[in-house]
């Protein structure tokens, strides 16, 4: 379900992530932190909701349903092509020294290996958020 | 098979459609002429939000299945409507340009839910040319022959650009919202909305306002010739059974 409209300050995060238990936790532990959060299963769906609405910060695994490797870097065009501004932390559990590079090259913020403990997440997001 | 939202949306239930009254007005008098069919998507869902799940479906390149399930929806709902209601439904140019089958499946789909196809107005949407010309302009051919009117969406932005008003030859020109918001206020926005009366006189066709929201642009609205409307100042959209409580 989309959220509701952002307060002035607050931070609207979108998790990109195909396995819906990390989608509910990453989920329920950034709006516990007072973030506002959308979640979408496909690069299709992100892209979508990324034409909707502007996002502060994206979370996005690398492996979404039917993509992998270097592939999955699409979406940090399709971030800033819709949103310039906007963070990008990518996450993968298979992510090589080639593929983390290119994600910097592309444009991400930031690379983390999963599995990674949430605080670690939360702690990147929130370093990038302030240097908004 | 791995649930895909898609898969959600084509499931029975996944669309529900709600109708957003059409109105004729002239001076005091306001009569309902039809409905604009819409679409919900899957409730807890993305794509609650028609214009995400239309996105959505756009990226997946999967219009036409996704045109089917609404249409099926919408004409499931309004068999309870009024017969003297038109029909509006949204229908994307590539649907019309590349699923053969999809003309057969909208006459049978009316025959089972009892709607008369003069009823029913097919509102372009345009988002993704090029699609097949040929095709496209023999099903529009197809539609009119079996009495269905056109209608092209949008008109004004993107693609619903003067090569489709040519190509189309729609029986109505459906002005977006964009141009219609705050309209009384706003000169240029009355010399656009002018432009497309005269313009839509020319081709023969009509001129629908659609986001009137204030009583001041539907009187603006009026000023210029334009008599049908829909919008928040008149109606939200609704489901059938709440419609059907209106009309009684």
């Amino acid at each position: 379900m989309l959220s509701e409209a952002v307060q002035p300050g607050q931070a609207r995060i979108l998790i990109v992530d195909d396995e819906e238990l990390i989608v509910i936790a990453m989920r329920k532990y950034f709006a516990g932190m007072g973030y506002v959060v959308d979640a979408a299963h496909e690069l299709e769906e992100a892209q979508a909701l990324l034409t909707h609405r502007n996002y502060d910060l994206v979370i996005a695994d690398l492996r979404l349903t039917g993509i992998g490797g270097v592939e999955g870097l699409q979406i940090v065009a399709d971030v800033h092509q819709r949103c310039p501004n906007t963070r990008v932390i990518l996450l993968s559990a298979f992510g090589t020294p080639e593929i983390e590079r290119e994600s910097y090259n592309r444009g991400a913020d930031a690379f983390l290996h999963k599995p990674k403990a949430m605080m670690e997440i939360a702690s990147v997001a929130m370093n990038l958020l302030e240097q908004r | 098979m791995i649930e895909t939202a898609l898969n959600r949306i084509l499931q029975p239930g996944g669309i529900t459609p709600v109708y957003q009254p059409l109105f004729r007005v002239r001076g005091e008098s306001i009569e309902m002429h039809g409905v604009e069919c819409l679409s919900r998507g899957p409730k807890g869902t993305n794509f609650e939000s028609a214009t995400v799940m239309f996105e959505y479906v756009r990226l997946k390149r999967e219009e036409s299945l996704v045109d089917r399930a609404c249409i099926a929806a919408a004409f499931r709902g309004a068999s309870m409507l009024p017969k003297a209601l038109h029909l509006g439904v949204n229908v994307h140019a590539s649907t019309l340009g590349r699923d053969h089958g999809f003309i057969d499946f909208l006459k049978a789909t009316a025959a089972a839910t009892g709607i008369d196809l003069p009823r029913i107005t097919i509102e372009i949407v345009e988002h993704a040319p090029p699609w097949d010309g040929v095709s496209f302009l023999s099903s529009l051919s197809q539609l009119r022959q079996l009495g269905m009117h056109i209608a092209l969406d949008d008109v004004g932005l993107g693609q619903s650009n003067f090569k489709m008003l040519l190509d189309a030859q729609p029986d109505y020109l459906k002005v977006d919202r964009y141009f219609i918001e705050n309209c009384a206020d706003d000169p240029r926005r009355r010399a656009v909305i002018a432009a497309l009366e005269q313009l839509a006189t020319n081709f023969g066709a009509e001129l629908i306002a659609e986001g009137v929201t204030s009583h001041e642009d539907a009187q603006c609205m009026q000023e210029l010739g334009v008599t049908l409307m829909q919008g928040f100042h008149f109606a939200e959209p609704v489901t059938a059974e709440e419609l059907v409580a209106v009309c009684a």
